[in-house]
């Protein structure tokens, strides 16, 4: 059946127009996938990661025991307040990978691997219970290590002494933190294979499921404190320590939720600019075919088109314009879905299920595909077809727009500039409220795009803020400590060490005046002028000689005890050994959750661990860390003679590998944000590329009398050209402004999702020059297809052109 | 075709049934136009008054500013008056509103501009299909094949299927005449209608006219050119804003 007229003249525009029309529907087409990406994505990962996790009976709570026997955790899960009381030893080793090196391994045991109750993991291949002498890897780190099922592999443990083990299980394990991001392999064994190890068979760890409330943090909290005052302590055991498992998680929560959480949260805030953005482009685009059919509008109203005929006509063109971009923004939102979820699962180690589009989504693009571009134009519409016959036929184009305002009267005032110049600059004033939109998504583009480099910036300062804590070349842990001067004496006989510290470490509580007493914060003794800290103070004074009596807090633990400020007294309590001091400092949060500075000493009389240390700290060249390549060489080192000399046999960690991995997490957390940012830019060029092509329709008269009066055809490209870079040119200067807050907005939403840390926020000035190089790109792209259109006009053409 | 007016709902009225007791089919009482541009005020027509029976053949001429375009927009309802009153038939149209007036055009006058003004996307047949589908008059297989018969009128059958840019500017001209009978109205109103045509044209469509008027059209004609004006009936020549015959 044939269309009607009106409508048939909506299609044939739409196609006449073909160039114009794809700029629309890639707009509306950008905006809708990315919301649609974000969306689904976040839907997907809640599914399969959360789902998976949850499904495995997360454990909310993890109490580190003294040596116990499995009917411990018997008599715990018989507490009214607990569902699940599961036992587990978590043993340090090393394992010899497939390369040859050696990496550090966690060896899980349980008492059951056939009735494992929390924190269940999934066998992936071979099977799920180790028997004797042999191990279960988890697959990130079988994957890592370069091991399957079958593979002898061996083990290195405490002792130097060496095992051989057969992998015959490869299983999936949410729970524990991928090797990618520890750096500690996840092995599985049994109290059997572990006693032939050379290890004592007890348990360290009771993982808790509570019976109610299982994500209110202050109940499980006290739930555990209960296990250890009725239960746990009664019976003889010392809990080391109550929490929470994952880092900084609330109870229930995936280790990764809130830094997913924020992550999400953030490129749905830059999806509805885009979307923003999108409506910019629409309403400017459909304003522009509005202005370029004004005749046509006032000769159908003269045939006999009411009002809300002709504006009927211009919503259904939008609505065909929402409908084709919604054909691409829907599979090309999944396909974005498909690609983030894939990243997420390859680096957090989840498995994904079908990437499908829930019903809620797909309304959610449908609503907004349709309703945001039809919602827009409504006032243009209706403004843009109000014209009256006489004005539509008769004024238009013939000097019917204002006079020149105070922009007129500035670009008057520059009279050394060639005419086709100044005559582009006019233009580019002609048109204020096209210019202003193209402006606005530009340059909220170039806001993003310049926020996104600052907020690598405040990243890369707020790592070496953090770095200033671990001012060494190798640190290596000495498990149940070693005697300070034979410590100190080992490291300084590695050649090219010129500086060794041992550091202490202890759980205490902070015994507040009412009675009560805080959570556990960790307490860290260490040389009062030690050379491997070089602590960022946000008031106070660091440690002072001679005044054992002086502690130095971090933020951290102002977060959780808020009277505490620097001149107050505090009670630490260790065990059962209590005493006063004075806080003199508070440092920066440093990734370290609450910690306490004391002086070396004064940690030994309040622990009663005089002249033990917990882990060592060198330095080739103090207030110089060196190389990777040097610090690596130490590491080896330090490892090698801490074996030998029986002290240690854990891997030495180096200050640059902690920043290669933030810088490995962080950078893909900037190439998300950039591609966001990028589909912005992309989305603002479509609208300069829009507008350049509407404002040379609109000017065709004036191009030929350009070219009637000797105008080359580099003078008529350049004269648009120039337009569109002087537009370009406008926006960054604009987004250069707003790029500031909206940087400072972008870097501590980003931080505070990944790092729960404050803001050290630092403005990048190579992404405002980066950015200045991309936009008048997009300015001299943008305008070249016009130009060329406008180049191409003959002068018989465009004179008659009516 | 017949004279008579068309009111909404494609009813139509006798022009000779007015109210105020006249049986002219155009009257205007004491018209002006002020228009006010950064110049000044320009008084582009004065105290206009006349009137205009249904058949007749009117050319209105005058030199460029003697405010005849000014009369035809005034009659066709694309302008509005500052003073006096304009009835067409028993409507006065002064009184309309846009939307009113465009509606009530539809039905009533057809209008032919100088430079066509066809819509570029539609097809000739499709430009003439416009206006009836716009009015909500006949079906669509009517206005099909009623495009078609006002084409062969105008002697543009064969480019019927043609978009407005492949034809020369006579055909353009005819194919807007056409369209300007699209809803049958008693009025045809034109503003220099040979003014862009040769001279062979420019007869073709005089003739279309005259056979127009024979077929009991009546047709206001705007022309600086004598010759052409005295092919009408009756000619009212204007020259600053007043009538001087």
């Amino acid at each position: 059946m044939a269309l009607h007229t009106r409508w048939s003249k909506i299609f044939k525009d739409m196609w006449g127009y073909r160039t114009r029309s794809l700029l629309v529907i890639l707009s509306i087409a950008i905006g809708v996938a990315a919301v649609g990406m974000i969306n689904n994505a976040g839907r997907i990962i809640q599914r399969d990661l959360y789902g998976t996790f949850a499904a495995g009976n997360p454990a909310v709570l993890e109490i580190y025991v003294s040596p116990f026997q499995k009917d411990l955790a018997k008599a715990v899960q018989g507490m009214r307040e607990i569902d699940f009381a599961q036992a587990r030893r978590v043993e340090s080793a090393s394992v010899l990978g497939g390369n040859g090196k050696w990496e550090d391994i966690g060896l899980n045991v349980l008492p059951d691997f056939n009735a494992v109750q929390v924190n269940r993991f999934n066998l992936q291949s071979g099977v799920s219970t180790p028997g004797t002498r042999q191990m279960l890897l988890e697959r990130q780190s079988a994957d890592k290590l370069g091991l399957k099922v079958g593979d002898e592999v061996t083990i290195e443990m405490a002792d130097e002494r060496r095992y051989t083990l057969t992998v015959t299980g490869i299983v999936h394990d949410v729970y524990v933190m991928p090797f990618s991001l520890l750096g500690e392999a996840t092995g599985y064994i049994s109290m059997d294979t572990l006693e032939w190890l050379g290890e004592a068979p007890y348990f360290n760890r009771l993982d808790i499921v509570v019976s109610e409330n299982k994500f209110d943090k202050e109940h499980v909290l006290a739930v555990g404190n209960l296990a250890r005052d009725r239960v746990i302590e009664p019976s003889g055991y010392k809990v080391f320590r109550v929490g929470i498992p994952g880092i900084g998680s609330d109870p229930g929560e995936h280790w990764a939720q809130s830094q997913i959480k924020g992550f999400l949260l953030i490129l749905q805030i830059m999806g509805i600019l885009a979307i923003f953005l999108s409506g910019g482009l629409v309403i400017n685009t459909v304003s522009a075919i509005l202005a370029q059919q004004i005749k046509q509008i006032g000769i159908m109203r003269s045939v006999g088109a009411v009002r809300h005929q002709i504006s009927g006509m211009y919503l259904v063109n939008v609505l065909v314009f929402s409908a084709l971009g919604l054909l691409i923004a829907v599979p090309l939102g999944l396909l974005g879905s498909w690609g983030l979820v894939s990243l997420a699962a390859n680096f957090l180690n989840f498995d994904v299920g079908p990437i499908d589009l829930s019903l809620k989504v797909l309304l959610l693009q449908l609503a907004l595909g349709l309703l945001m571009p039809v919602g827009v134009v409504l006032i243009p519409v209706f403004a843009g077809t109000r014209i009256s016959v006489y004005n539509a036929i008769y004024q238009y184009g013939l000097g019917g727009e204002k006079e020149g305002g105070w922009i007129e009267e500035l670009l008057s005032k520059f009279r050394n500039l060639s005419p086709p110049v100044m005559l582009s600059l006019r233009n580019t004033f002609r048109k204020k409220a096209r210019l202003a939109f193209t402006i606005v998504t530009l340059t909220l583009a170039g806001a993003m795009f310049i926020a996104v480099f600052s907020t690598r910036a405040s990243l890369t300062r707020q790592i070496n803020e953090i770095g200033r804590y671990i001012a060494y070349d190798a640190a290596l842990s000495i498990p149940g400590g070693a005697n300070k001067r034979t410590v100190e004496r080992e490291a300084l006989r590695i050649p090219g060490v010129n500086l060794a510290e041992g550091w202490a470490n202890a759980v205490a509580v902070i015994e507040r005046t009412d009675g009560s007493e805080s959570g556990e914060v960790e307490l860290v003794g260490l040389p009062g002028d030690s050379a491997t800290i070089d602590p960022l103070l946000l008031d106070g004074t660091w440690l002072q000689a001679g005044q054992p009596q002086q502690v130095v807090v971090n933020d951290d633990l102002l977060d959780e005890e808020a009277d505490i400020r620097v001149g107050s007294e505090i009670m630490l309590k260790v065990g059962e050994s209590k005493r006063t001091y004075e806080v003199v400092g508070v440092l920066s949060k440093h990734l370290s959750g609450p910690r306490i500075y004391m002086d070396y000493n004064a940690f030994g009389k309040l622990t009663g661990r005089q002249n033990q240390v917990d882990v060592v700290r060198v330095l080739a060249n103090p207030g110089a860390p060196g190389s990777s390549a040097q610090q690596e060489l130490i590491a080896k080192q330090l490892e090698e003679r801490f074996q030998n000399a029986k002290l240690s046999t854990s891997a030495a960690s180096t200050r640059n590998t902690f920043f290669e991995k933030f810088t490995d997490v962080f950078d893909i957390i900037l190439i998300v944000l950039l591609i966001m940012a990028v589909l912005l830019a992309i989305v603002g060029g479509l609208g300069l590329t829009g507008t350049m092509g509407m404002n040379v329709l609109e000017r065709t008269r004036e191009i030929g009398v350009l070219r009637a009066v000797g105008a080359s055809n580099l003078a008529v490209r350049l004269v648009v050209v120039v337009e569109g870079v002087a537009v370009a040119l406008i926006s960054w200067a604009l987004g250069a402004f707003l790029s500031g807050p909206s940087g400072r907005a972008l870097a501590g939403a980003v931080i505070n999702a990944v790092l729960k840390a404050d803001l050290s926020y630092k403005y990048s000035v190579s992404g405002l020059f980066i950015w200045l190089g991309i936009v008048v790109l997009i300015g001299v792209v943008s305008s070249l297809a016009p130009a060329q259109n406008a180049a191409r006009l003959r002068v018989r053409e465009v004179l008659d052109y009516e | 075709m017949n004279s008579m007016l068309q009111n909404g709902n494609g009813h139509k009225e006798n022009g000779n049934e007015k109210s105020n007791g006249n049986t002219s089919l155009i009257e205007l009482r004491e018209v002006g136009k002020t228009y006010h541009t950064p110049a000044g005020r320009f008084d582009a027509l004065k105290g206009v008054s006349l009137e205009i029976k249904a058949g007749e053949f009117v050319s209105i001429i005058g030199k460029s500013g003697s405010g005849k375009t000014t009369l035809i927009n005034l009659i066709t309802g694309i302008d509005g008056p500052t003073e006096g009153e304009i009835f067409i038939g028993d409507t006065p149209v002064h009184k309309l509103n846009e939307g009113q007036m465009a509606a009530w055009r539809g039905l009533n006058i057809g209008i032919v501009f100088q430079f066509f003004q066809l819509l570029p996307t539609l097809t000739v047949l499709e430009n003439v299909m416009l206006p009836m589908g716009l009015c909500n008059l006949y079906t669509r297989a009517e206005r099909y094949d009623r495009a078609l018969h006002l084409l062969e009128l105008v002697d543009l059958a064969e480019q019927a299927d043609k978009l407005p840019n492949k034809l020369s500017g006579g055909q353009q001209q005819r194919a807007a005449i056409a369209r300007a009978m699209a809803n049958d109205p008693p009025i045809i109103a034109t503003d220099e209608p040979t003014g862009n045509l040769d001279s062979r044209s420019a007869e073709a469509v005089m003739e279309l006219f005259e056979d127009l008027v024979a077929r009991g059209k009546t047709i206001l004609m705007v022309t600086h050119d004598g010759d052409l004006a005295k092919r009408a009936k009756r000619t009212i020549a204007l020259a600053d804003g007043v009538i001087i015959n």
